[in-house]
């Protein structure tokens, strides 16, 4: 899906700017946000594609809490999401080992940081084809 | 080390007061018949085999006692074992009593053998407590001394052991009398001492303990805190370093090229060191891991299969032979599939090309069994001990490969140990090294 809407959540200015040009490099259209709130406004506004979310903004969980949030909305339930998280936080310590369980992580695809080039572009392509 | 309970405490002294009595149950009659028959001293046989026979019977009732108590509750109320701990004192008290009645009264050393129940009691009982049983011992002898003395009742006098009865002389019972009563609370007062002082030592050692275990969860934290940060710049600096890498060509002169190639590859080496580092603090400083039933086996295929492209680049043949029954285990999967997949990148890294690893996975009664076999240049005897240490690189495997953060292993130790698991390495340099692991199965 070439010139897809993808928008990037997370409050590391620098590794926005990494991500984005990554991904404007393959021909996505990208915007970010720094935080929860101007998340969601740009998300009711643009309505993107596929959302990126880092999962550790101000609290430890926001980006958790972000996506929970957006499965609640059934105008947004489907939008694909990658959580950008650590290896650490996924290890059955307040998360579940595995994405895509509904109650717990309600994402589709997850990416350590850092994420090299190919890795990020190649989750994304999976994710995008895998819900159309 | 676990403070020992009080009521366990007290429990283990009850029962080492019945193991104490089976030696004297033994000696009375023993003694008795050689001091009677053969060094032929006079002597009433016939009350004092009775009374080795009254304390057989009654050692028998305090351990039916005892083990009614454990099985009754699971806690012992440690108000039940000192009762019964007071009674075995006050009855030994009674029937040594006895005893000398009958075989000398005064004239009979065996009077020493009061001293012993003074030690136990200052040791197992409260100050007061222990006093009180000296005081009740005090009070059983001075008034046998006292109606032997006054013939209310009669002395059985040790012919052949003394030269005369002692206990028609005044001064020599009040003397014998005084230093036997001194000698019983000196020696509930020293037990006593000895036994509060070695209470405050161990207490001392569990405070001192306990702190040290604070003082470890604080670095853990401050640990996890700094490293947390460090990695957040570290992942931008890798990840915009890794854009430019991928964009470079032609751009840059070599030399360039060269040296962000370079800062780029260090980029990724620190950065798994912070993981690491990361990691195992992050699991020092949770208490808890989820855990649920999984399959072993797929667990190990999973490792495996996220390996296999790294053995290929090497041209290492990856063996796996699971055996079905190498399932049901009760953990966190995701915790044991990272274990299972740094001891084989271990293995990858330390084989040399062409080499062999083997996967192997069985079961027992209670265990789940997996062995990690490889054919690369092993760990020297000496060394084997420390691999599982925080930072610990076997000298050989600095050699081989320079960049290791020396905690993949400490990870997979860890990993075990909070599944109740066991690991053990066999190893002999140059041939390859083995890695056994068992984790408890589910039933």
């Amino acid at each position: 899906m070439e010139n897809a809407k993808i928008l990037i959540v997370d409050d590391d200015p620098d590794f926005t700017v990494m991500l984005k040009t990554v991904l404007e490099g393959e021909g996505y259209v990208v915007d970010t946000a720094p935080g929860r709130a101007e998340g969601m406004e740009k998300i009711q506004a643009d309505k993107p594609d596929l959302l990126l979310l880092d999962v550790m903004m101000v609290t430890w969980s926001d980006g958790f809490e972000m996506a929970r949030d957006i499965r609640k909305n059934p105008e947004y339930k489907d939008m694909p999401i990658i959580m950008l998280t650590g290896v650490e936080q996924r290890t059955g310590i307040g998360f579940k080992s595995s994405a895509g369980d509904p109650e717990w992580l309600p994402v589709d695809g997850f990416l350590d940081k850092p994420v090299e080039p190919h890795v990020l572009i190649a989750e994304v392509k999976k994710v995008m084809s895998d819900k159309p | 080390m676990e403070p020992v309970p009080e009521d366990i405490r007290l429990l283990k002294g009850a029962y080492w007061l019945t193991r104490l009595r089976w030696i004297a149950i033994v000696c009375i009659p023993v003694g008795t018949y050689v001091c009677g028959n053969v060094l032929g001293i006079a002597l009433r046989e016939i009350p004092l085999y009775a009374v080795a026979t009254l304390l057989f019977v009654y050692n028998v009732a305090i351990l039916v006692m005892l083990d009614r108590a454990v099985k009754a509750d699971q806690h012992v109320s440690p108000r039940t074992v000192k009762g019964i701990i007071h009674l075995q004192i006050c009855a030994d008290l009674i029937l040594l009593t006895v005893l000398l009645h009958f075989s000398g009264g005064i004239e009979n050393p065996l009077v020493f053998f009061f001293i012993f129940h003074m030690i136990i009691a200052g040791i197992l009982l409260s100050p007061r407590e222990s006093y009180l049983q000296a005081t009740f011992a005090v009070l059983l002898f001075g008034l046998l001394v006292l109606l032997e003395h006054k013939q209310y009742i009669s002395h059985y006098c040790l012919e052949g052991f003394v030269p005369h009865c002692l206990q028609e002389g005044m001064l020599y019972i009040l003397g014998t009398f005084l230093v036997f009563a001194t000698g019983l609370y000196v020696a509930v007062y020293m037990a006593n001492y000895i036994a509060i002082r070695l209470k405050h030592t161990e207490r001392a050692y569990r405070q001192a303990n306990v702190m040290l275990q604070e003082k470890d969860r604080i670095k853990d934290e401050y640990v996890s805190r700094v490293t947390h940060d460090i990695k957040g710049h570290l992942a931008t600096i890798q990840g915009c370093l890794a854009v430019v890498v991928d964009r470079m060509t032609g751009k840059l002169d070599a030399q360039e090229a060269d040296l962000i190639s370079r800062a780029h590859a260090r980029s990724i080496k620190l950065t798994n060191f912070v993981r690491a580092l990361l990691r195992l603090t992050q699991m020092r400083l949770s208490n808890k891991l989820e855990k649920a039933d999984f399959s072993m086996g797929e667990a190990l295929r999973s490792a495996t299969g996220a390996v296999e492209a790294k053995a290929g680049d090497k041209s290492i043949t990856l063996n796996c032979n699971i055996d079905s029954s190498a399932d049901k285990v009760f953990g966190n999967q995701f915790s044991i599939e990272e274990m299972v997949t740094n001891l084989l990148l271990n293995a990858i890294k330390y084989t040399p090309a062409n080499g062999t690893i083997d996967v192997s996975a069985g079961s027992d009664e209670t265990s789940v069994l997996v062995k990690i076999s490889d054919t690369g240049i092993g760990i020297p005897k000496e060394e084997q001990a420390r691999v599982f240490d925080e930072f610990y690189r076997a000298t050989n495997a600095r050699k081989a490969e320079r960049d290791g953060t020396g905690l993949g292993l400490s990870i997979v130790k860890y990993i075990v140990e909070r599944h109740e698991g066991q690991i053990q390495v066999e190893s002999e340099e140059g041939c390859g090294t083995t890695f056994k692991l068992t984790l408890p199965r589910t039933a």
